[in-house]
């Protein structure tokens, strides 16, 4: 635990120095609730948390996507390969700032929240929110790291944006599901983006979730689970073997 | 006693390429060993294979007797890649910190500050110092775990003139304190002023493994040097303009039978090989 400490601290100050990650990471899902906030009072609470859970799982698109696909081409990575450190150390090292970061941008959107929009959260509903951002972005964490572990360096950019955009429109992040166009809806129930907004939306209103939204958001994390892992040994075998 | 580190019976291939093939090495405890070859000989291979970065497609390697691959066996090993990139954002000190962190028993920082030369450096962020800096630092992370074995690949790579010096001081006073050096460079006055043992990778194959004066002493031979403009009486010269060179075993031997055929020999050099025309003479190029 002391090494993914040591590792957790150099990565949070190597990010936390890039105004070109930490601004927009931090600066974007605000300024998109912002853009959104004008919608209809009784969906504000809902709102806050579709747009912390859009902010949230940025970060496990761009932190872990991006940045293990970024790491695979990197020396120092290489170089960090020949210290007395386990693998696991350092992949836990990757989490600390990923949840730091996570939970400013989601903050920050919850704090905006409060300023412009109705907010009326009782504190029960606050922590099963909070509760539910917790698990409900898991399954995203491990889509970032099958993206980071497939995705050619240069191409992780691009298609995270496409992956974290598409996902988080059509799964009604930033519009209330039910008010997706007709096109989009059926394709909606299909991903794992609106199986955590339901599930948060209910949570937001202090009531049980949907059935179906833990079921569905758990078989994505199996699937991303096992994309990662076949990623991170594809990876290995090229470059280590 | 284990070696600090080997390879036994190893081949490596990249698709259709050779690699390494049929490839034995072993570093001592103690000492310096200078890994030399020509660009694509295999060095940087056997390093990572040595590292446990890749794996043999046939032998084994080890490291202070234990599988690299092992976290514990990297324990006692400290390493400076060819290319290491810093992260830009951090700062010296914070790298140096890091590694420092991952051994039981590191080098003081300030010692390693002072042996190095780093003091200026230390606040600077990796990406704001010079290639020579961020090389320095580099140098300086191999030692930070004061590890026992140290791997150094193209160490001096564009450092400067006082940087190398520190650089070789730091290489000399770790084999001086028992500790063991694996360097791979290309500059063979390098290794001639380092190692005490020499390794010499072509094409993937070991071609010469011997402790430094075994080899220049295989090689030949001393240097014989002079100025002549005109044709001499034994074969086997190498002219450069003026200068001829004869690479002998007996120095005054020959310097005895050109004098018997009345050459001058202006100018008279007399000195023992260097490592590169030790190297050359066991390569069978002029």
């Amino acid at each position: 635990m002391r090494l993914a400490a040591a590792h957790a601290r150099v990565l949070a100050l190597e990010l936390a120095r890039q105004p070109a990650y930490v601004v927009p990471t931090l600066a974007f899902p605000t300024l998109f609730f912002l853009i959104f906030a004008g919608g209809p009072a009784a969906d504000a609470n809902a709102r806050l948390a579709r747009f912390a859970a859009f902010a949230a799982i940025g970060v496990a698109f761009f932190q872990f996507g991006v940045g293990i696909a970024g790491d695979r081409a990197s020396p120092w990575e290489l170089y960090l390969r020949t210290l007395p450190v386990p693998a696991w150390s350092r992949f836990a090292a990757r989490l600390v700032p990923a949840a730091a970061f996570a939970a400013a941008a989601a903050g920050l959107v919850a704090v905006a929240a409060m300023l412009a929009t109705p907010v009326s959260l009782s504190a029960s509903a606050a922590v099963a929110v909070a509760a539910t951002l917790l698990a409900g972005t898991i399954p995203f964490g491990l889509l970032g790291i099958a993206l980071g572990y497939w995705a050619p360096p240069r191409a992780s950019l691009p298609l995270a944006n496409l992956l974290y955009l598409s996902l988080s429109y059509a799964g009604g992040l930033w519009i209330p599901p039910d008010r997706l166009p007709p096109a989009v809806e059926p394709f909606s129930r299909l991903l794992p983006t609106r199986a955590l907004a339901d599930a948060l939306a209910a949570a937001a209103a202090a009531r049980p979730a949907p059935p179906g939204a833990w079921l569905e958001l758990a078989a994505f994390s199996v699937l991303f689970a096992a994309l990662a892992a076949a990623g991170y040994a594809r990876d290995e075998g090229r470059r280590f073997r | 006693m284990t070696p600090a580190a080997e390879l036994r019976g190893v081949a490596k291939r990249y698709g259709a390429t050779v690699a390494l093939d049929e490839v034995d090495l072993v570093v001592p405890r103690g000492g310096v060993l200078a890994l030399l070859g020509p660009n694509g000989a295999g060095k940087s291979t056997a390093l990572a294979l040595l590292l446990g970065l890749r794996r043999p497609d046939a032998g084994w390697a080890r490291l202070g007797g234990s599988d690299p691959r092992l976290p514990r066996a990297r324990r006692g090993v400290g390493v400076t890649p060819q290319e290491i990139a810093m992260p830009p954002t951090l700062r010296a000190e914070e790298a140096l910190e890091l590694v420092r962190r991952h051994y039981p028993a590191p080098l003081a920082a300030a010692e390693l500050v002072e042996r190095f030369g780093l003091l200026p450096l230390l606040r600077r962020q990796c990406g704001g110092l010079s290639g020579g800096e961020r090389r320095l630092v580099a140098v300086a992370l191999a030692f930070a775990g004061a590890p026992h074995l140290v791997v150094l690949d193209e160490p001096s790579a564009g450092l400067d003139a006082a940087a190398r010096l520190r650089v070789w001081e730091a290489i000399r006073a770790h084999a001086g304190a028992g500790g063991t050096v694996l360097l791979t460079t290309h500059q063979l006055a390098e290794a001639d002023a380092l190692a005490d043992r020499v390794v010499v990778l072509d094409r993937g194959r070991v071609v010469a493994a011997a402790a430094l004066d075994e080899i220049k002493a295989r090689a030949g031979l001393t240097s014989v040097a002079f100025r002549a403009n005109g044709p001499l009486p034994l074969d086997g010269a190498v002219r450069d303009g003026e200068r001829v060179r004869f690479a002998v075993r007996d120095a005054g031997l020959l310097v005895a039978r050109l004098v018997r055929a009345g050459v001058s020999l202006e100018g008279l050099e007399v000195r023992p090989l260097t490592l590169e025309e030790a190297l050359a003479q066991l390569e069978g190029t002029p």
